[in-house]
């Protein structure tokens, strides 16, 4: 098991939003403001990493015909629970992120890794896929999340910092509203994917000079 | 399969499912003892705290008749009454507190639970300056309202027009369910 390229992995060259596309309905609904960046990242993270853990301790008792079935069961157990979790003792968190913390029963990056990863592989490394996968999935949403709220709203930091208003960059009148509504979820996604592949080609094209300068 | 009999392999596939439905069930049932008391007492305090909020003092539930079936819960105080309206938002069912007073005026509105996008309808029920602005301009208002985009007075949340029309659509059957009390 090699961590550090699990990491590098799932932060950058198998990303799950920018590389592996999945998860883009979350990743464009709820990027409005960092608050919901990183409770949703959080969420996504927990519930990857238990559900990988457990489908790769039952990786061999699952016959294969149900495996899809069992998946789904073993994932929606864990997004419940999180879910009352966050409804007893988070509830602003719940709140803010309403319909989605259920959906990400659906989310395709938790099934894509299960069925990609967690029922091949053993139960520590699938624990580090989920782990790193989950930060990479975190990652890309503050970074869309803060390009959206600051362009949109004006604010760095909103439902977190300053007493939930967020510090406010750019006067009150000047955002662009659009940038907060779907259409503004596609354009930065699409500009944030186009950035981590140049910035992918850039890490390439570096360690490629290294080999040659030896 | 190897020499699995037919029957043998059905039962195998569904006995695994089955057992692996009954643990999930268990664990779930299990999180539920444990958070429900919590969840239940916050959803008790925060709709006592949606009509302290609309209604100082607070009121006692009273009997009341409704033409629109949106209103679900009237209180009555001494200043007025809190309205428990319940109109179709963007993303569900929005459930609110509308204060009324005794003269059929709007005395302030407070969303209990809401449904809407994160960042755009949500902020009908949002702590922020743009949630309390939105909510405030309701204080004072009276008859019949609807959104400028309408025609009417009420400034929508911006991006949120559907949300915005939910809730001075509670609002309207909070004072209209008031004058029908007299």
């Amino acid at each position: 098991m090699n961590f550090k390229k699990q990491f590098r992995e799932g932060l950058l060259t198998k990303n799950p939003v920018t590389v592996q596309l999945l998860g883009m309905c979350s990743t464009l609904a709820i990027t409005t403001s960092l608050f919901n960046g990183i409770g949703m990242g959080l969420a996504v993270t927990i519930i990857l990493t238990c559900s990988n853990i457990l489908i790769s301790a039952l990786r061999k008792v699952i016959p294969s015909q149900i495996r899809i079935a069992a998946y789904i069961t073993i994932i929606a157990g864990f997004v419940t629970i999180v879910d009352l979790l966050l409804q007893a003792f988070i509830p602003a968190l719940s709140e803010s992120l309403g319909v989605f913390i259920p959906l990400i029963v659906v989310n395709c990056i938790i099934l894509g890794r299960a069925e990609a990863f967690a029922s091949k592989n053993g139960v520590l490394a699938s624990a580090v896929d989920g782990l790193t996968q989950g930060i990479g999935y975190t990652v890309a949403l503050i970074i869309v999340c803060v390009i959206r709220e600051l362009l949109g709203s004006g604010t760095f930091g909103g439902g977190l910092l300053n007493g939930g208003e967020g510090i406010r960059i750019i006067p009150a009148q000047y955002p662009a509203m659009q940038m907060v509504m779907p259409v503004g979820g596609f354009l930065v996604l699409g500009f944030v994917i186009a950035g981590s592949q140049w910035l992918m080609k850039y890490l390439e094209k570096k360690s490629k000079k290294k080999e040659a300068a030896k | 399969m190897k020499t699995e009999s037919t029957v043998k392999y059905v039962a195998r596939l569904a006995l695994t499912l089955l057992l692996i439905t009954a643990v999930v069930a268990v664990a779930l049932a299990g999180v539920n003892a444990i958070t429900q008391p919590r969840i239940e007492t916050f959803n008790a305090q925060k709709l006592q705290s949606a009509i302290e909020e609309v209604l100082p003092g607070g009121g006692e539930s009273v009997a009341f008749t409704d033409d629109t079936g949106l209103v679900s819960t009237v209180y009555k105080g001494e200043n007025g009454y809190a309205v428990e309206v319940r109109p179709a938002g963007f993303g569900g069912t929005i459930t609110m507190m509308v204060g009324v007073s005794g003269d059929g005026k709007v005395l302030g509105i407070s969303v209990v639970s809401q449904a809407e996008t994160a960042g755009l309808g949500a902020v009908c029920a949002a702590t922020t300056s743009a949630g309390e602005a939105f909510r405030g301009q309701f204080a004072g208002t009276s008859g019949s309202l609807a959104v400028n985009k309408d025609g009417g007075e009420i400034d929508a949340i911006t991006g949120a027009t559907i949300t915005s029309r939910a809730v001075t659509t509670g609002v309207n059957a909070a004072l209209s369910c008031v004058a029908n009390m007299g």
